[in-house]
C-alpha cells in the first residue's frame, strides 16, 4: 500500500480523557420523540390543522356568520352556491283566465316565465277527444317519455294554463299530451322549455325589508337577495350556517362520547386488571355480553327507550347510548395492557426499590397505558361522528330542526339529482373530519408505538 | 493452501434509515476453505450477520445497497445472483441456518413439508418422495420418532429440536457451504453443545464448509479452523484459531480476551469489561473504529484508518500499533517476526 | 376441537339469552302503553294480546313467557299488521338482507385481501399510495354518500349508454344485487386492506420468509405459502365483527336501493313502534351475529394449526 506521511507526533498515545467522539444523537424523552414522530409525518400535521380549523369554524363561525339556522328564506329556495341573486320587480298579481291573444303556433308562453307565473297556451292537438294533460319537469323529455311532475287535466276546449306552484328560477319543461275519449294518453304530445326569471312583487318587497314602507320603484327595478356563500337546502335556510350549527351536534357526540365511554372503560379495565381472578372474569365476562349486542339495533332500540319529547333534539339520549354500548372495547385493552404491565421487569424492580401501589400506578402503569389510550380515543372520534351521521341519516338521530351533518345529508339526498351541494356539503363535511381523525390516529399511533422506535 | 471455495472482496453494505444512512459494512474480505469451518466473531451490530446475508441476497434492498465489492463462489460473482450456471445458490450451493429457531419457521406449515420444500425446488422431487427424503434428514439430524414429528408443525416443537429441523432444512441438498447465524444464542447451554456437535458431524460427513457466526469464543474453540474478528463494519483481525487465541494481534481481540471466564485457577477472577460502546455507524470514525474504547490508541488512530498488517502466514492485524515508527509496546500484542509463544 | 365447538356453542346461547334480556327489560322501559296510542285496537284484539303476552301479569312473569316464547322460536305477532307473524317477517325479509349481507363480505373479503397484499408488496411505490388513498377514502366517507353516489352513477350510466344496464333499485335478480352489495361491503373491503397491509407488512419482515428465501423457495411460491397464509389470519378473525358492521349497516343500502330487506323493515317497525317486531328482530340479529362469529371461529381453528391442535 502507499507509504501514509506521518508525522513525529502521530504516534503519541491519547490520554483517554480526550473528547474523541461523542453520540450524534440526542437522547429524547417518549413525549418528545413521539412529538418529533408527528411532526415528521406530513399527512397527520395536515390533519391536526384541520382538525383546528374544523374548531375554529364550529365556535368562532356563528359568531361571524350570525344568520339563524331555522329561517327560511322562501325567495330562495335549493339554491346552489353563487346562484343568482338578483330580483325584478312586477306588478302585483291579477287573475287571468286566458284571455288574450298570442302569437305562434303550438305550445307556448303568453309571457316570458316569472316566478310570479307561467301562463301557457297551446293550439289543438289532433285525437285530443278527452281533453290534455299538463306536465312540467325539471330536466328535458327523453326517449323514456318521463313527463315529469302532472299539474292538471283541462277540457277539450280549454287549451290554456296558469302554473303557479312552487316556482322557482330555473329551467322547466312543459309538456301537453292530448288524451283519449276514455281519458287514456295519447301519443300526441308537444313540448316546450322556458327559463325561469326570480320576481318580486312591491308587497313582498316591503315584506322582506327590501323597499322601504310607501316607497315606491319603478317595475323592473332589480334588488339583490340575501348572500348565502353555500347556497340554501330545500326549505331555503342557510346552508353555511346549518353546517356551523350542525358541527356542534357531530362534534360534541364526536369529542364526548368517545371521552366518555373511554373514560368509563379505562375505570372499569383498570378494576378487572388489578382485581384479577374470579373479580376480573365476572367483570370481563360481563364486558363480552354487552360487546356481543349488536349496536346499531341497540343504539336505535335505545332512541325509542329515551323517547325523545316534542322540543328536544335527541343529542343526550345518543350519547348516552355510545357511552352505554362502547366502553367495553377500551376495558379489554386496558385490562390487557394493564396485566401486561404488571408482569414487566421494571415494574417488579420498581416494588424491589421499595414502591408503593400509588406510585407504581401513577409513575408506571398510567404513564404507559396513555399512549394507546390517547390512540383509542383519536379513533373513537371518527366513528362516533360516523354513528351520529348513519343514524340521523335513517332518521333515529337528532330530531329536526336541529341540524346535524347527518340529517342534513338525508334531506340532501332527496333533492341529490337536480341540487347537489345540499349533498355535497354535509358529506364533505363528515368525510374531511373523519379522515382527519384517522390520519391523525394513525400518525399518533407510529408516533406512540415503542415498536416502531428505531425502524424507519 | 488450496484454492478457497468462497472468496469475498472489499463488500460494503449501507442501510437507509429513519436516522440517516447506517454503513453497516465498510469492506470485508474473507476467504472459506473448503471442508473448513470459517468463524466471524464480533459484538451485535458489528455487521456480521449483514455480511453474510447480503451474500445470500437475503439484505431487504431497499433500504439496504451493496455498494462495493464482490463474492466469488468456486470463481463466479454471486453477489445479486441467485443463480450460478443454471443452479440455484440459496438452499442448494449455500444452505443457511438462523439464530431464533422459534420464529425462522413457517407456524402454519407442518415441520416435513417446509424440508421437504427445499426438495421439491431444487432437486424435482415429487411431493412425496421429497416428505421421505425430509424424514430421513430429520433422522440424521438425531430427532426422534422423525416419521411422527414431521408431521407436526413448529409450535409443538422445543427450541433445540427446532434448530435441528432448521439444520435438516438447510442439508436438505447437500450444500458446499452451510452459513450458520448464532445458530446456538436462542439456545439452553446443554442444547447448544448438542447442536454444535451436529454440525461437525455432519461436516465430516458431507465434507462442506461452514461460515459460523458468533459471538460466544467457546462456540469459536470447539467449531472453527479459521476465525475473522470483526468490529465496526470492518475486519480488524483474521487468522486461524490459535492465531486469534494465542498471538492476538489487535487490542479489540485483547479487549475480548480479558473479557472471557477461563477455568484456568490462577488468572485473575474478575472479567474485565470493554468500556465504552461501539461507534455511530451513522456517521462512523475517520480513523480507526476502535479508537475510541482502545487503551493504546494514539493521535493517528483518530483520523487515519490503520492498514492491514500481515503477522505471520494467514494471520493479519489492522491497527497501528504494528507500524514501524510506532514505540509503544504492548507487551500482550503479538507482532510480526516474533516468537510463536504458547 | 370438539369440545372447543360446544364450549363456544354454549357460551353462544348465553349470550343469546343476555341480548333477549336486554332487549325485553330496554322496551319495558319505553315510557307509555304499548296497547294504547294511536293505533286504535279492538277490544278483543286487545284482550287477546294481552292474555298473550301476560301484559296484565307482573313484569318478571311477563319475562318468563317471553322467554319461554323465543325458546320455542316464536316471537310473536305484529302488532300494526293484523295477523302477521314476525316469523313471517323474517323469514321473508331476512333472506334478501342475507343475500345482500353474504355478497358484500365476500366482496369485501377477497378485495381486501388482495389489495392489501399488493399494496404491502408494493410498498411506498406508486401503486400502494394509489390503493391506500382510495382506502383512506373508502374509510372516511359515510356508507350513504358512498350509496348515493353509487345510486347516482347508475342512474347517470344508464342515461348516458340509453339502456338500463343495471337496475337503480329494488330487488329480484343478481343484476339487483351487485352494485347494493358492492357498495355494502366498500368500507369494510378498506379496512380489511388496511388490516392484511399491516398483517403483510409483519409477515414479509418476518424471520421464516427470510428462512423460505434462504431455501431458495420461488417469490411466487413465499407469497401463496407462506406469506399469504400467515397474513390472511389477522383478517379471518375480525371477519366475525366484519359480519355484524356489514348486515346492520344493510339498513342504509337497503332504504336508498329500496331492498325489502329486514332492515328497511326494523327501522319502519321502530318508526311505527311495532314492539314485537322491534324485540324479534333485534333478538333473530343478535343471535345470527352471535353465532356467524362463533362460525369464523371455527373455521380460523381448521386454518391455523395452533388453535386447532389445542
Amino acid at each position: 500500500m502507499a507509504e501514509l506521511k506521518l508525522d513525529a507526533n502521530a504516534f503519541a498515545p491519547i490520554h483517554q480523557e480526550q473528547e474523541i467522539q461523542s453520540i450524534s444523537r440526542p437522547s429524547l424523552s417518549y413525549w418528545q420523540d413521539a412529538w418529533i414522530r408527528l411532526k415528521a409525518n406530513r399527512r397527520a400535521l395536515i390533519s391536526l390543522y384541520l382538525i383546528i380549523g374544523l374548531l375554529i369554524f364550529t365556535f368562532l363561525g356563528p359568531v361571524v356568520w350570525q344568520v339563524d339556522p331555522a329561517q327560511q328564506d322562501v325567495d330562495q329556495i335549493s339554491q346552489p352556491p353563487f346562484a343568482d341573486r338578483t330580483v325584478t320587480l312586477v306588478t302585483e298579481y291579477e287573475p287571468w283566465y286566458g284571455e288574450g291573444a298570442v302569437a305562434g303556433e303550438g305550445l307556448r308562453f303568453v309571457e316570458d316565465p316569472t316566478t310570479q307565473y307561467i301562463r301557457l297556451v297551446w293550439d289543438e292537438l289532433p285525437g285530443a277527444a278527452g281533453g290534455y294533460r299538463v306536465y312540467r319537469n325539471l330536466f328535458p323529455i327523453g326517449p323514456e317519455r318521463a313527463y315529469g311532475l302532472p299539474l292538471i287535466e283541462t277540457e277539450p276546449g280549454k287549451r290554456f294554463f296558469e302554473d303557479r306552484l312552487d316556482l322557482q328560477p330555473t329551467t322547466y319543461y312543459y309538456s301537453i299530451v292530448a288524451l283519449d275519449a276514455a281519458g287514456y294518453e295519447t301519443e300526441s304530445v308537444e313540448t316546450i322549455s322556458g327559463d325561469v326569471t326570480r320576481v318580486i312583487t312591491p308587497s313582498e318587497a316591503r315584506g322582506r325589508g327590501l323597499l322601504a314602507e310607501g316607497e315606491n320603484a319603478a317595475v323592473g327595478t332589480q334588488f339583490r337577495l340575501a348572500t348565502h356563500p353555500l347556497g340554501t337546502d330545500y326549505l331555503g335556510r342557510d346552508m353555511l350556517a346549518r353546517l356551523m350549527h350542525g358541527a356542534r351536534v357531530s362534534l360534541f357526540i364526536g369529542f364526548f362520547a368517545p371521552l366518555l365511554f373511554v373514560l368509563i372503560g379505562v375505570i372499569y379495565g383498570s378494576i378487572a386488571g388489578f382485581v384479577g381472578g374470579v373479580g376480573d372474569q365476572v367483570l370481563m365476562r360481563f364486558a363480552d355480553f354487552v360487546v356481543a349486542l349488536p349496536f346499531l339495533l341497540f343504539m336505535i332500540l335505545f332512541k325509542v327507550v329515551f323517547a325523545i319529547g316534542p322540543g328536544e333534539s335527541g343529542i343526550m339520549p345518543m350519547l348516552l347510548a355510545m357511552v352505554i354500548l362502547l366502553w367495553p372495547a377500551t376495558a379489554r385493552l386496558v385490562r390487557g395492557q394493564i396485566l401486561q404491565i404488571r408482569e414487566e421487569g421494571y415494574i417488579s424492580a420498581s416494588r424491589l426499590l421499595g414502591a408503593k401501589t400509588n406510585y407504581l400506578v401513577l409513575r408506571h402503569m398510567i404513564p404507559n397505558t396513555m399512549g394507546v389510550i390517547l390512540v383509542t380515543i383519536t379513533f373513537a372520534v371518527p366513528s362516533a361522528i360516523f354513528t351520529e351521521a348513519f343514524l340521523s341519516f335513517i332518521g333515529m338521530g337528532v330530531a329536526p330542526p336541529t341540524p346535524s351533518w347527518g340529517s342534513m345529508c338525508n334531506e340532501g339526498i332527496k333533492t341529490m339529482l337536480t341540487t347537489p351541494h345540499e349533498l355535497i356539503f354535509p358529506a364533505l363535511f363528515i368525510s374531511v373530519t373523519v379522515l382527519a381523525f384517522n390520519l391523525l390516529g394513525d400518525g399518533l399511533r407510529d408516533a406512540l408505538d415503542a415498536r416502531m422506535r428505531g425502524r424507519e | 493452501m488450496a484454492e478457497p471455495i468462497l472468496s469475498v472482496n472489499d463488500l460494503a453494505v449501507e442501510f437507509d434509515t429513519y436516522g440517516g444512512t447506517v454503513q453497516a459494512v465498510r469492506g470485508v474480505s474473507f476467504d472459506v476453505q473448503p471442508g473448513e469451518t470459517l468463524a466471524i466473531v464480533g459484538e451485535s451490530g458489528c455487521g456480521k450477520s449483514v455480511t453474510v446475508q447480503s451474500i445470500m441476497g437475503l439484505t431487504p434492498m431497499p433500504p439496504g445497497r451493496i455498494t462495493s465489492g464482490n463474492a466469488l463462489l468456486n470463481g463466479v460473482d454471486i453477489l445479486g445472483r441467485k443463480t450460478i450456471n443454471g443452479e440455484d445458490i440459496r438452499g442448494d450451493k449455500i444452505g443457511m441456518i438462523f439464530q431464533d429457531p422459534m420464529t425462522s419457521l413457517n407456524p402454519t406449515m407442518n415441520i416435513g413439508s417446509q424440508i421437504a420444500e427445499t426438495l421439491i425446488v431444487h432437486r424435482g422431487y415429487s411431493k412425496k418422495q421429497a416428505f421421505a427424503r425430509a424424514v430421513e434428514l430429520l433422522d440424521m439430524s438425531k430427532i426422534p420418532e422423525a416419521e411422527k414429528r414431521a408431521k407436526q408443525y413448529p409450535f409443538e416443537f422445543s427450541g433445540g429440536m427446532l434448530q435441528r429441523a432448521m439444520i435438516a432444512m438447510a442439508i436438505a441438498c447437500e450444500p458446499e457451504i452451510l452459513i450458520a447465524d448464532e445458530p446456538t444464542t436462542a439456545l439452553d447451554v446443554t442444547i447448544q453443545a448438542q447442536i454444535l456437535d451436529l454440525l461437525n458431524d455432519l461436516q465430516r460427513e458431507n465434507g462442506m464448509s461452514i461460515i459460523l457466526i458468533t459471538h460466544d469464543l467457546g462456540v469459536v474453540a470447539r467449531m472453527a479452523q479459521e476465525v475473522l474478528v470483526m468490529y465496526a463494519g470492518q475486519v480488524v483481525e483474521r487468522g486461524s484459531v490459535d492465531d486469534i487465541f494465542y498471538r492476538p494481534g489487535h487490542p479489540y481481540n485483547l479487549g475480548l480476551h480479558a473479557a472471557m471466564p477461563t477455568n484456568d485457577p490462577e488468572a485473575e477472577s474478575r472479567l474485565t469489561p470493554i468500556d465504552g460502546s461501539p461507534p455511530d455507524l451513522f456517521h462512523p470514525p475517520a480513523g480507526c473504529g476502535y479508537c475510541a474504547r482502545c487503551p493504546y490508541s494514539m493521535q493517528v488512530c483518530i483520523d487515519t484508518p490503520p492498514p492491514t498488517y500481515t503477522l505471520s502466514e494467514g494471520h493479519e492485524a489492522a491497527c497501528w500499533l504494528h507500524h514501524e515508527s510506532n514505540t509503544q509496546v504492548v507487551p500482550e500484542i503479538h507482532h510480526a517476526g516474533e516468537a510463536v509463544n504458547d | 376441537m370438539g369440545r372447543y365447538a360446544v364450549k363456544r356453542l354454549i357460551q353462544g346461547v348465553i349470550t343469546v339469552w343476555f341480548i333477549a334480556t336486554a332487549t325485553f327489560f330496554a322496551m319495558h322501559a319505553v315510557p307509555g302503553d304499548p296497547l294504547s296510542g294511536d293505533k286504535a285496537l279492538t277490544e278483543k284484539i286487545r284482550a287477546n294480546l294481552e292474555a298473550k303476552y301476560g301484559l296484565d301479569q307482573p313484569l318478571m312473569t311477563q319475562y318468563a313467557i317471553y322467554l319461554g316464547n323465543i325458546a320455542q322460536g316464536d316471537f310473536g305477532i305484529s302488532f300494526t299488521q293484523e295477523n302477521r307473524e314476525v316469523n313471517d317477517i323474517i323469514r321473508e325479509h331476512f333472506p334478501v338482507s342475507a343475500t345482500l349481507g353474504i355478497l358484500a363480505i365476500v366482496f369485501a373479503g377477497l378485495g381486501g385481501v388482495l389489495w392489501g397484499a399488493l399494496t404491502a408488496i408494493y410498498r411506498n411505490r406508486l401503486p400502494d399510495t394509489i390503493i391506500m388513498f382510495l382506502v383512506i377514502l373508502g374509510i372516511s366517507v359515510p356508507s350513504f354518500v358512498i350509496a348515493a353516489l353509487g345510486q347516482l352513477s347508475l342512474v347517470n350510466i344508464n342515461e348516458w349508454t340509453g339502456v338500463s344496464i343495471l337496475p337503480v333499485g329494488g330487488w329480484g335478480t343478481v343484476w339487483h344485487m351487485i352494485v347494493p352489495s358492492m357498495v355494502l361491503g366498500l368500507g369494510t373491503m378498506a379496512y380489511l386492506t388496511r388490516l392484511m397491509r399491516s398483517s403483510m407488512l409483519e409477515i414479509i419482515n418476518s424471520d421464516f420468509v427470510r428462512t423460505a428465501k434462504s431455501k431458495g423457495v420461488p417469490p411466487t411460491q413465499i407469497f401463496t405459502r407462506h406469506q399469504l397464509r400467515n397474513a390472511i389470519l389477522p383478517v379471518i378473525t375480525v371477519l366475525g365483527p366484519s359480519i355484524a358492521t356489514i348486515t346492520t349497516g344493510g339498513f342504509v343500502v337497503e332504504i336508498i336501493f329500496a331492498i325489502p330487506g329486514l332492515g328497511r323493515y326494523f327501522v319502519q317497525a321502530v318508526q311505527q313502534l311495532d314492539y314485537t317486531v322491534i324485540m324479534g328482530t333485534t333478538v333473530f340479529y343478535g343471535a345470527f351475529l352471535v353465532f356467524m362469529v362463533i362460525l369464523v371461529d371455527l373455521i380460523y381453528g381448521l386454518i391455523d394449526p395452533r388453535v386447532r391442535l389445542e
